[in-house]
């Protein structure tokens, strides 16, 4: 593991080094590109004067409430379609009318409807991972093994002790594969409706940086969003590795 | 009678499965249902437990019909890699039955504990389904359905995909335990000396009923004395002679 790490900063390294050199030569007068180090500084200039941990603490926050709303929304939901046919004709249309709308669509309902701030970002983040979760959970839902259910007749579980019992535990795996979709999706979303509206966040910053010709940074934000984007899945992974080794390795097959 | 058919009939997907059928079973009794495959046998069972409704006629359960599956008839799947909870420990895979009972949380591990050591398994409490052999599985799956405390105790050839000397070694282990827990027992299998070595009474169905075949072959009663041994009580004649019958009804010459 140590050694694969250390040549995978290879290409990076060098990446930024030949970035640095142009920035400095042949670009010193652009407007669209910094030299890397200049970034960096603007990165510690942020750190410092508290806009990186307020940008990134609105941006996590809202996309994590978000997520954590319309993804567990779509879950619940998803495992209710699953084990019904009925709800899922039942509903079918409306979630294939509703589903295909891009969600940044939304972002002048919702500014309308909540103006500025946390609230509006959250629903949209809300809306946009609620239709992914849904159908993953729903389509998982319906592959858990159907003697389990039988099972859970003949012991008599209740409806509520029935999917908690038997179904999550089930479709964790896949479900680990959904949320790893949906803190993607949430992240992608909460920065694009900070670029596009919402005077909050790390979007925001970062389009504020490009307005007023700071290409220090803003490539000092767009390097911070990738570090935070990498360290959010690595994360995921982390937890779906331990949520595993607790369930006796029945979990780990589906990664 | 504890459990009773009352000409029950079973259509699938526009097919007779089961003609009417009639029979009884009473407290206590050890009944195994034999055929060939696709008589009708684990459909009769799934009947039995609730699983499904009859076409006609009527399952009735002390007296009152039958609308669905309930704790106090517990199922045995033939299938036990698809009936345990793989993220569960053996000991946690008969918990669920108490879960489901309500049994309070601070009596379930001695009852856990008492029902895995008649079943034997004492000593795997902590194992999950996947570190074990198959013969121990179904073992975990006899014990879940145990601590059920059901009246009735439905297999559906629990022993068809272990191998010989595990099954004949379940096969005794369930006799003793039918005959300690006085349990009420009907019994899926194809084979003929399984369900007579095990069984009080046999029930012979066969395929295809028409109207002047019905389904159901034969009742037999089993009259040899218990407790049962492998090699003796499969040299008895009279257990020749009801291997003979049988192998008759169910069609072959």
């Amino acid at each position: 593991m140590r050694l694969p790490c250390a040549r995978a900063f290879v290409v990076p390294v060098l990446l930024f080094a030949a970035l640095e050199l142009y920035a400095r030569t042949v670009g010193r007068d652009s407007d669209a590109l910094a030299p890397p180090s200049a970034a960096v500084a603007a990165f510690w200039r942020a750190l410092a004067d508290g806009s990186l941990l307020a940008g990134t603490g609105f941006t996590l926050g809202s996309a994590a409430l978000g997520l954590l709303l319309g993804g567990g929304l779509g879950v619940l939901l998803g495992i209710v379609l699953g084990l019904s046919p009925r709800a899922a004709r039942i509903s079918f249309l409306s979630v294939e009318v509703l589903r295909p709308m891009p969600s940044v669509a939304l972002i002048p309902l919702a500014m309308l409807v909540y103006g500025f701030g946390l609230r509006m970002e959250l629903a949209v983040v809300a809306f946009a991972t609620f239709w992914p979760l849904l159908i993953l959970s729903q389509a998982a839902t319906r592959q858990v093994e159907p003697q389990l259910l039988e099972v859970a007749q003949a012991l008599g579980l209740s409806p509520a002790a029935r999917i908690a019992k038997i179904v999550l535990p089930a479709i964790v795996p896949r479900l680990f594969v959904a949320l790893r979709l949906g803190v993607t999706i949430a992240l992608v979303v909460a920065v694009t409706v900070e670029i596009a509206a919402n005077p909050h966040g790390m979007g925001y910053a970062m389009s504020l940086a490009q307005q007023s010709l700071d290409p220090a940074g803003m490539l000092a934000w767009l390097l911070w969003i990738g570090v935070i984007g990498y360290g959010l899945n690595a994360l995921t992974l982390r937890l779906q590795l331990a949520v595993a080794r607790r369930m006796g390795g029945s979990v780990g097959q589906a990664t | 009678m504890l459990l009773e058919f009352d000409r029950v009939a079973i259509h699938l997907g526009g097919r007779e499965i089961l003609s009417p059928t009639s029979f009884g079973v009473g407290e206590g009794e050890f009944v195994c249902v034999i055929g060939p495959s696709g008589c009708g046998k684990t459909t009769l069972l799934r009947a039995a437990t609730g699983f499904v409704a009859p076409t006609a006629g009527q399952v009735r359960r002390q007296g009152r019909a039958m609308s669905g599956p309930s704790r106090e008839v517990a199922f045995v799947f033939q299938d036990y890699g698809r009936a345990l909870l793989p993220w569960r420990t053996v000991a946690q895979n008969v918990s669920l039955a108490l879960e489901a009972a309500r049994v309070p949380a601070a009596e379930r591990s001695g009852r856990i504990e008492r029902v895995l050591s008649t079943v034997g398994l004492g000593a795997h409490a902590g194992k999950y389904p996947a570190q074990l052999s198959g013969g121990m599985q179904q073992r975990v799956q006899i014990a879940r359905c145990l601590a059920q405390q059901p009246q009735l105790l439905m297999m559906d050839e629990p022993f068809g995909a272990l191998d010989a000397m595990t099954r004949e070694s379940l096969q005794d282990e369930l006799s003793r335990l039918v005959r300690e827990q006085g349990l009420t027992v009907m019994f899926v299998t194809h084979d003929l000396e399984e369900a007579i070595y095990l069984g009080d009474r046999v029930i012979a169905l066969r395929t295809n009923p028409s109207s002047d075949k019905p389904s159901l072959a034969a009742i037999i009663d089993v009259k040899l004395p218990r407790p049962r041994e492998q090699l003796a009580t499969k040299e008895d004649p009279e257990f020749l002679r009801l291997r003979r019958e049988l192998y008759r009804y169910l069609g072959h010459h």
